[in-house]
């Protein structure tokens, strides 16, 4: 009875900073715990950001008012949170899309560039009737899009050229030649700013009713297609057979080339979507910094919903939040719109973080034991 | 024969940042760490340069300032990669979009945005600087030439030391290496750290003795192409340091053409280093050379619990 007592009580007696403890790995966690631990991770990220937005110069008791009360309460701003949201969840459902066949899609900043320079080509050359004008815009958007995502997909299939590269270099060298175009041949010839000339009002997506932009409603159908294809079709089935094993995807007969090929393909047309309403809705011409941000948004999206698209719309709306309100902040306190950008970041590391926490866990080393 | 004098003067100044950020991406990628933070770790430099510049104005302490600071940043980098094994491409990512939103907003906030600063004098290369033509390459600021002495530096540290020899064998087999009784995560923490100092000290060679002012953003993707670089240099330093003098050369290029009055478009003139790093990594892939020297366990992170 002793022999067996001792050791316990050995243990129990261990000062706190003389025990051992070693990591290993979880093998599984619930649902409500990993809910938990995202939780926690994602409020830790908020106390990051707010202390460094009190330590820029925005008072503490303003906080939840900006970001919050103004955003959702105020009717103005929420009609812009709206309209922020619509680009948001189409480059979220850009990078969820990418991500699942496996392409690291940095490259959805160039594509949206280009499907702005799309749809203002429609614009600018003045082709088809007025009626069909918006539609031909948003066709044209999608197809400049998709051809500019050609080449790294094509490149990575073929020659296994690092996408995360070739789609960044891909982006400076469209941003170049937007400011080629509105620095040159496509300069609004009124006034002496790089934008191009203003879109005609039925080039312009038209507000539903009382300021509330059709912009929203073409993402959400977006989306439900998006949902319908990643969890009802069947190329949304090889899809995830791809994402889980590309080469076992490819033993049981998917067309594992093709489903990467045609995945980021719509991926690229999703951001080149995104580039069309922006120009033709909030901008109304294309102006050379309108697609600054969402590259990484997308990305952070796609990240932070885990690939699932509806996650991704909710994320998005939250995203397109913090925009209006960074916005705001930017008009009222001056805090520079980097402060945005900083957000996200805090938060993705957080998250992403918050992963090992599920993965792995602390045990105690009883005493005795290796 | 004047542009070619000019050019070739101004090859150094450009060429310096992208073999800075290519020695320091080779260090922590020989120890098996993806590093694809190096353009934040640039603009964190970048910025404490600047910053250091614009208090004390002594260019040495302003570039130990932005090897420093980019080393504290990537304390980051090395919990999320290193003890929370986050996959290395997302930390990367996340690090680099982390150090962008933190330069912009700092340098705004502290007021540091297009202030000029001044950078260092230049020296010369008697009696080198002497020749024709090429003799512009030998009047350089001395970060230039302390450049070449550290890359023979590092070279010799990765090649014919102990500690060297260590740090590759983490990075091409961090299970053989853990079981010879080698630190592998303290190897790899010393990359991350004297690998991102060298970023940093690229990003702070721009700011300080380059462009000579913050703006935000200002390395503009170098930390990218010089990842290209890296690759298409096949991770061994001296082919870095060739390559970027071709960068270099081809930067240097564009003001040069500019002011000798080629009438071409200037968008497209800027285009050329982001569309010549995608030729180049079309052409290494195209030649199939380019897994062959990539250090064996790079990207993996190295999980003792895990050990297969």
């Amino acid at each position: 009875m002793t022999e067996l007592s001792q050791p316990l009580l050995k243990t129990s007696r261990q000062p706190l900073l003389g025990r051992r403890y070693t990591l290993e790995l979880r093998q599984q966690m619930g649902w409500g715990g990993q809910a938990l631990v995202i939780g926690l991770a994602v409020l830790v990220g908020l106390a990051l950001s707010t202390a460094i937005l009190v330590a820029a110069g925005v008072p503490a008791d303003q906080l939840l008012e900006e970001f919050v009360g103004q955003t959702l309460l105020d009717a103005g701003n929420f009609k812009a949170v709206l309209f922020q949201a619509a680009p948001m969840i189409l480059v979220g459902m850009a990078g969820c899309l990418a991500f699942r066949a496996r392409f690291w899609n940095l490259g959805l900043e160039g594509q949206m560039i280009w499907g702005g320079i799309g749809a203002a080509a429609i614009s600018i050359f003045q082709i088809g009737p007025e009626a069909l004008r918006l539609p031909l815009m948003m066709a044209s958007a999608i197809v400049c899009a998709m051809l500019w995502t050609l080449a790294p997909v094509l490149l990575k299939l073929r020659l296994k050229v690092n996408e995360v590269i070739s789609t960044l270099m891909l982006n400076y060298i469209a941003a170049n030649f937007l400011l080629h175009l509105l620095y040159g041949s496509w300069k609004d010839p009124r006034d002496n700013f790089p934008y191009s000339p203003a879109f005609r009002p039925f080039e312009r997506l038209p507000d539903l009713f009382a300021g509330y932009n059709v912009a929203i409603v073409i993402a959400v159908v977006i989306m439900a297609l998006a949902v319908w294809f990643i969890s009802v079709s069947r190329a949304g089935l090889y899809l995830r057979f791809v994402d889980a094993n590309p080469r076992v995807a490819s033993a049981v007969g998917v067309p594992v080339r093709r489903m990467i090929l045609g995945t980021v393909l719509l991926s690229g047309a999703l951001a080149g979507v995104a580039g069309f309403i922006v120009s033709a809705g909030q901008e109304g011409r294309l102006t050379q910094s309108f697609y600054q941000g969402y590259g990484f948004s997308g990305i952070l999206i796609a990240f932070l919903a885990r690939n699932n698209p509806f996650a991704a719309a909710i994320v998005a709306l939250l995203v397109a939040m913090l925009f209006v309100a960074g916005r705001n902040l930017q008009v009222f306190y001056q805090i520079p719109f980097s402060m945005v950008q900083l957000i996200q970041a805090i938060l993705v590391i957080c998250v992403a973080s918050s992963d090992f926490f599920i993965r792995h866990r602390l045990r105690r080393i009883q005493a005795g034991e290796q | 024969m004047d542009l070619v004098t000019y050019w070739l003067s101004s090859v150094p100044e450009f060429a310096v940042p992208f073999a800075l950020a290519a020695l320091g991406l080779i260090i922590i990628e020989r120890a098996g760490v993806l590093a694809l933070g190096a353009e934040g770790m640039m603009l964190v430099g970048a910025l404490a340069g600047i910053g250091m510049q614009l208090a004390l104005g002594l260019p040495g302490l302003s570039l130990l300032a932005a090897m420093a600071a980019a080393s504290v940043v990537s304390l980051l980098f090395a919990l999320m990669v290193l003890v929370l094994r986050i996959n290395q491409v997302i930390a990367g990512l996340a690090l680099v979009f982390f150090c962008q939103g933190l330069t912009g907003l700092l340098g705004t906030l502290l007021g540091w945005t297009n202030r000029p600063v001044s950078g260092l004098t230049a020296v010369e290369l008697w009696p080198l600087s002497e020749l024709p033509v090429v003799g512009g390459l030998f009047r350089q600021n001395p970060m230039v030439f302390l450049t070449v002495v550290i890359f023979f530096a590092v070279v010799w540290f990765l090649n014919r030391t102990r500690s060297g020899l260590k740090l590759r064998a983490v990075g091409e087999n961090p299970q053989a290496a853990d079981a010879a009784g080698l630190p592998v995560l303290r190897y790899r923490l010393a990359a991350i750290l004297a690998g991102s100092a060298l970023m940093g000290l690229a990003g702070g060679f721009i700011a300080v003795l380059s462009t000579k002012m913050w703006i935000a953003d200002m390395t503009g993707g170098r930390g990218w192409i010089a990842i290209a670089l890296v690759i298409f240099a096949r991770w061994s330093p001296w082919r870095a340091f060739a390559g970027a003098l071709l960068f270099g050369g081809i930067e240097a290029l564009i003001p040069q053409l500019a002011a000798a009055g080629v009438q071409l478009p200037q968008y497209f003139m800027l285009m050329t280093p982001y569309a010549v790093t995608l030729a180049v990594m079309v052409w290494v892939a195209a030649s199939k050379r380019a897994g062959a020297s990539q250090p064996g366990a790079l990207g993996e992170p190295y999980v003792r619990e895990e050990r297969r």
